[in-house]
């Protein structure tokens, strides 16, 4: 089979797979509902009949934000792989979500109705997220390995953790429920009505990705080399903080931290296209990571009668064997 | 081709003064020198990539200096002595990034790029390796398949920077071949730093001699050998 024709049947099965585990996540959970439910839900919606209120507030909105969760994240952590040269790099481990964190905390702590808004808590996030991938990007600058770069990524978010704690530990009782519950992360938190300006925000940062596919395959072979081929540097760089900033922001002021999806997702997706064609990897990360996270939240709704598994310990449980995987094949 | 005028070139005080070159095309350039001597610093020059203290470099009537950053990648290319190690980047792909200069926004490859990206490889022999991944080349078919993207990129004047550095006799030999083919078929000013006297002397280029004493590089049409050591090396 010509790596072409691989691509088309890989791309084909996401394509076909994504929707198919969208409908399967509609139907999941413990209550059943009909599909005339889930029409009637979203087209023809009656507040009074309870299957059509739990498919439009409650499973609806879950499975999106569960694929916008999925598919941001993985191309945050591409952006992250491409600009630091390093298939271990993710928002996650490199601290920018723990950036998010911090500035949620911060802005809920200082008790400014404002920022306690959904709007405050979105921008808190994205600034955050923001200037914790700056100071990433500064740090990149000065060490020189790629394991490195990942131990001053995890010291940077324990530092971070720590300053999140401390801020717990003096605010009042109503400030710490808020972010307590912030801070559980799940994607059972997001109404129909906030969808709009999710959809909106992830739109904006993904389609930026498409803006800047040339510059990241040239990435790809260093700076050096990308700033021979004419590619203004300085310029790229603050574009990938910005768009992971945004992409992992987002996804961190809904849903709270959720680990190491956007570490394993492009990872794997690279394995099985085996190539370096961001356009490929951007597209074939978007619906790998959106699918990613709809099975595991299938599996946590096929678990609900036993316990409650928060995404957030899936992810990791799923995610972290798998860089432990990663780093022993690149450094054996 | 490349012409310069009172340039002298070092990071922040001056290391070398070099002599007012004219480097033509269809010509390959051995640059020879001391391990730090200056021979990088020099490459850097020329490529636009370093300021020099004083003095010119123009690229066909043009100062260098002068140059758009995004057009200097169209008129000049650079193999540096490192090929980069990218899991999954295919021969192809990364022949094809030579391409990007002249490309669109996005990057698009035209069915002129597709034919061109063949004939790089098929000028230097390497056809069979189009397919292959970046990162299971030998050393030697990593500096041939440097050189096809170099090619890609359709500049008059190519620098390399040691391109020999790490390969066998027999691979020396084949990339020093292909350089000179590519010289003459192609019409390309080519410069190169090297350490291997005795195959530049066979090759019959010229010479860009440093002189790590008298703090000057200097171009000769001929050398032997022994001149060569005598100048450079002492």
């Amino acid at each position: 089979m010509t790596i072409a024709k691989k691509h088309s049947v890989l791309s084909i099965l996401l394509i076909l797979g994504l929707p198919l585990f969208a409908v399967i996540h509609l139907f999941a959970g413990q209550i059943d509902v009909s599909f005339n439910d889930v029409i009637n839900g979203l087209f023809n919606y009656n507040e009074n009949i309870v299957n059509q209120l739990i498919i439009r507030e409650i499973r609806f909105p879950r499975m999106l934000i569960a694929i916008i969760a999925g598919a941001s994240l993985s191309v945050a952590g591409l952006l992250m792989q491409t600009l630091f040269n390093n298939p271990l790099a993710g928002p996650y481990v490199l601290g920018i979500n723990s950036g998010s964190s911090l500035f949620v905390a911060l802005s809920i702590m200082t008790g400014i109705p404002f920022f306690t808004s959904e709007l405050g808590l979105i921008s808190n996030a994205l600034i955050g997220a923001f200037i914790f991938g700056l100071i990433i990007l500064f740090f990149s600058r000065m060490v020189k390995t790629q394991v490195s770069l990942l131990l001053v990524g995890l010291m940077l978010g324990s530092f971070i953790s720590a300053f999140v704690s401390l801020l717990q530990s003096v605010s009042n009782a109503q400030e710490l429920k808020i972010f307590t519950l912030w801070a559980l992360g799940s994607l059972q938190k997001v109404s129909f009505e906030q969808l709009p300006i999710i959809i909106a925000v992830a739109l904006i940062g993904i389609l930026s990705v498409f803006l800047i596919v040339k510059p990241l395959n040239i990435l790809v072979l260093g700076e050096t080399e990308a700033k021979l081929l004419g590619v203004n540097i300085r310029k790229t760089r603050l574009i990938i903080i910005a768009i992971t900033a945004i992409l992992t922001g987002l996804v961190t002021a809904f849903c709270g931290p959720i680990a190491f999806v956007g570490l394993a997702v492009p990872n794997l997706v690279r394995i099985l296209f085996k190539t370096q064609n961001h356009s490929l990897l951007v597209f074939a990360s978007l619906l790998f990571g959106g699918m990613f996270i709809l099975i595991c939240d299938i599996i946590i709704q096929f678990l609900e009668p036993y316990f409650m598994l928060p995404i957030n310990v899936l992810t990791s449980m799923i995610g972290a064997p798998l860089v432990i995987f990663f780093i022993l094949k690149r450094l054996k | 081709m490349i012409r310069t005028e009172n340039l002298e070139i070092g990071y922040s005080s001056s290391l070398l003064k070099v002599e007012n070159l004219a480097l033509n095309a269809e010509k390959v350039y051995f640059l020879i020198g001391r391990n730090g001597a200056g021979k990088s610093t020099f490459l850097k020059t020329i490529l636009g990539q370093l300021k020099s203290i004083s003095g010119k470099v123009f690229l066909k009537e043009q100062n260098i200096e002068s140059i758009d950053i995004v057009e200097l990648p169209k008129k000049i290319s650079f193999v540096t002595a490192h090929f980069p190690s990218v899991d999954f980047l295919r021969v192809e792909e990364f022949i094809a990034l030579g391409r990007s200069p002249h490309s669109n926004y996005f990057g698009k490859q035209t069915q002129r790029d597709l034919e061109l990206i063949d004939d790089c490889l098929s000028i230097l022999n390497i056809e069979n390796l189009k397919g292959r991944f970046t990162s299971e080349l030998s050393d030697g078919e990593k500096q041939l398949v440097a050189i096809a993207k170099s090619l890609a990129q359709e500049t008059d004047v190519i620098l390399l920077d040691e391109p020999t550095a790490f390969l066998d006799y027999a691979n020396k030999k084949i990339v020093l071949n292909s350089l000179s083919k590519v010289s003459k078929e192609l019409g390309k000013c080519i410069i190169l730093s090297n350490h291997d006297i005795d195959l530049c002397v066979e090759h019959n280029g010229e010479y860009l001699i440093v002189d790590s004493i008298e703090k000057t590089i200097t171009h000769h049409s001929t050398l032997n050998k022994e001149r060569i050591l005598e100048i450079a090396f002492r």
